[in-house]
Formats: structure tokens, sequence, C-alpha cells
């Protein structure tokens, strides 16, 4: 069975013309050094050149010369932009750019919006959205007391919530640790479900640990937290729904 | 690569060693810039070099198909001589044509391309949709069946060539 250098000599090009592969290089190579191949080679080499001659001389009938003089035979369109934009290779690397863009861009003012402790908020959404009140040691109070229970029975210090919402009626509250963000006191009130967190801040990139009074927003699958700063703990209201949800709270006791 | 007016002649040549005929040839190949115009004109991509090959291929194997037929058979191969040359000189255009022609395909079609010393390897592989061994067997048997056909046509001897009759 002949090897892959005698296929691919078989069907070697008649004259040497640049863009020839390596393989078939290597072959023809290959073929003129070697004095048996080199002459066989060599024949076959005579031979089809001197069959192309003769192709080369094939008359070209006066009728269908009359065809070559004229350039315009085939007339290349050019084309035009409305067609380049229809054309549906574009129109999906066009939407694919658009949402990489509108991705890269959300996640861009996302991260402009975001504070140290924006992380940790996000992930007691979860915890939010994931459980149930039977979880939390049932009390009813006023959300505000609890700033008392949380010192005397846990040791948790300036564990407060903020005057905004320190006059909910609670359902339940319960301290648990996590392990991304340790000491977390969890709060369910009676208004629409909302549940309070109150956790550890975290320091900035210099270790300092920068209160703020504003409120921030958070979101994470449906979920919204507003999130306050002070005294080295967070405070972050959670609801199901948007930003907006919350805003009426916290305006309202701004009024 | 785009097609002008300067690669027309090869594809009419391309035409006439698939059907061996100038008439047949000469349909084939106004059918294939008639129909390459049309979509140039239309919203159809702008036909390649290789489009109007392809298309030629088998308007030629569709005219082939009209009439009188090679009986297919095994024909008698004989090694390349260092004579092929001299011999070779001694033909006709039209001869090699009809002998191309009576090729069955795709052997035909694969001499007939391979012969107009257009493409690249790669470009004949892909007009043929084959593969390099297929097409490296299909052009060596090719060329010992011609040295074949010649040795019984134009003998040469010496320096003389002589057509079957003088020998």
């Amino acid at each position: 069975m002949p090897d892959k250098s005698e296929l691919l000599l078989g069907c070697a090009p008649i004259t040497d013309r640049p863009g020839t592969d390596r393989a078939m290089r290597m072959a023809i190579q290959g073929a003129r050094r070697a004095p048996k191949k080199a002459v066989t080679f060599g024949h076959q080499q005579a031979f089809d050149a001197a069959i192309a001659k003769v192709v080369r001389s094939i008359p070209v009938d006066a009728q269908i010369a009359e065809w070559f003089v004229n350039e315009n035979l085939i007339p290349v369109v050019p084309r035009g932009w409305k067609k380049i934009v229809r054309n549906p290779v574009v129109i999906a690397i066009a939407t694919a750019l658009l949402v990489i863009g509108a991705v890269v861009a959300y996640r861009i003012t996302e991260h402009l919006r975001d504070f140290p402790g924006a992380d940790k908020a996000r992930r007691l959404l979860s915890v939010g959205a994931s459980n149930r009140s039977v979880l939390l040691d049932p009390l009813q109070t006023d959300a505000g007391a609890l700033s008392d229970l949380f010192f005397l029975k846990h040791r948790l210090e300036h564990y407060d919530v903020p005057a905004e919402f320190a006059e909910f009626k609670t359902l339940g509250s319960r301290v648990f640790d996590d392990d991304e963000v340790l000491r977390v006191a969890q709060i369910w009130v009676k208004e629409k479900r909302m549940q309070f967190f109150l956790f550890p801040a975290e320091p900035d990139k210099q270790g300092k640990i920068n209160d703020f009074s504003d409120w921030r927003f958070v979101e994470l699958e449906g979920w919204t937290g507003a999130v306050t700063q002070r005294n080295g703990v967070c405070f972050m209201a959670a609801i199901r729904g948007g930003e907006k949800d919350l805003r009426g709270y916290l305006e309202k006791k701004k009024q | 690569m785009a097609v002008t007016t300067k690669n027309l002649p090869q594809l009419y040549r391309f035409c006439f060693l698939m059907t061996g005929d100038a008439t047949k040839a000469q349909a084939a190949f106004q059918e294939t810039v008639r129909e390459a115009a049309t979509r140039a004109a239309s919203d159809e991509p702008a036909p390649d070099r290789l489009w109007f090959f392809r298309d030629a291929r088998w308007r030629c194997v569709a005219l082939g198909e009209q009439g009188i037929q090679a009986e297919p058979g095994m024909l008698e191969e004989a090694e390349i001589s260092a004579t092929a040359p001299m011999q070779i000189q001694q033909l006709d255009p039209a001869q090699l044509a009809l002998w191309i022609s009576a090729a069955p395909e795709p052997q035909r079609s694969a001499l007939a391309l391979f012969y107009l010393d257009e493409f690249s390897l790669a470009e004949l592989l892909s007009l043929l949709e084959m593969k390099a061994g297929e097409l490296s067997e299909l052009i060596c048997s090719g060329r010992r069946q011609f040295q074949s056909w010649l040795d019984s046509t134009f003998a040469y001897y010496e320096g003389e060539t002589l057509d079957a009759g003088q020998v």
C-alpha cells in the first residue's frame, strides 16, 4: 500500500506554485533526492507538463471568446449597508454584543453602588428568601425593643433596629452564626412579611469600618434589601419586591 | 478569489475536456456564466471561482449522460514512459478531450480539473469532494491508462514518432 508521500506525489502540482502545502513540498523534495524515485517522478512531471500544454492549447471558440471581452459579464454588486445590516449573522453578532454590553453595564453600575458588606447583605437576602418563620423563636413585640434582648441574651452590642423600622410588630427572631457573615440577628415582622438582619460591618480595603447613615440597596433574585451601617453594625430591611417597595418606609420616616 | 473574465477561458477548456464536444462545452459554459450573472444580480452571495467550476462540472456530467455512452470496462495500463512527452506532442487537443470525457466519473472530473493546472490540491479536493488518496489513485490510474492508449496510438522509436498505422 503506498504511503502518504507516494499518494501526494501522485497528484503533485504540474507547475510550482506558491501556497503548496508543507506535506506536498516534503514529498516532492524526498522524491527528487532518492535516485530511483527521482527518475519515475521526473517522467510523471514531464508527462503531466506535456498534457497541461495540450490543455492550454485548446482553442476557444470565437463565439465564446466574445464573452470574455465584456468585463462586466458578471456584475459585482457592492453590498449596501442595508443588506449588511439585514444579514442574519450580523444581526446575531449585534444582538450578542448588545446583551454582553448590557450585562457588563449592569455589573459595573451594581459595583459602583456597592459598599463594603454588600456581598454579605446579598448572602443574607438568599437566607431570607429560603427560610420559613418556623425557624425563628416566636416573639411579639416592637422591633426596636429587641436591641436589649440581643445585648443581654447574646452579647451583641449595637444590634439596634433604626428608628424607621423600630415600631414594626415582630413575629419572631433568632440569632445564628454564618460562616461568612458571622453573628447574625434575624427578625421577622408582620408588615409585608419583611425581614430584618443585623450583622457585623465589613471593613474596607484599608481595614477601616466606615459607617453610613444613608440607605443603600442590594438586590438578589426578586428580593431587595435597604442597608444602613451604624456603630460597626449593618442593619438590612429585606422585602420580596423592588427598591420602590422599601423607599416608601424610608421616606415616611423622613417626613 | 473573485472571478474575472481571465478565468473564463479555463472554464471553457474544462467544459471541453469534460464533454469532448465543442457544442456541449459551449452550452455548459454559457449556462454556468448565465447562472452566475443571475446570482450576482440577485440577493444571493456572488459566486466565487470554485463555484463556476463546480456548477460547470455538474452541467457537463448531465450533458455527458445524453447520447452515446462509453462502455464500462477495465482499460489497460502501462508505466509512464520517458518518451511520453514526445507522444503527447503529437496529440490534438480534441483527442485528449475525447479520451478524458470517456473516463468514468469522478475520474473524468479529476483528470480535467488536474490538467487545467489551475487549482491547488486543497481546491481540487474541495471541488471533487474527495480525499487526497482517492484523487491520487484516480490521477495515477488515469496516467497509466493514458500511457497505454498513447502506446497503442503513437509509437515512438528513437526520435521518430509513428502513428499506429505505421508500426
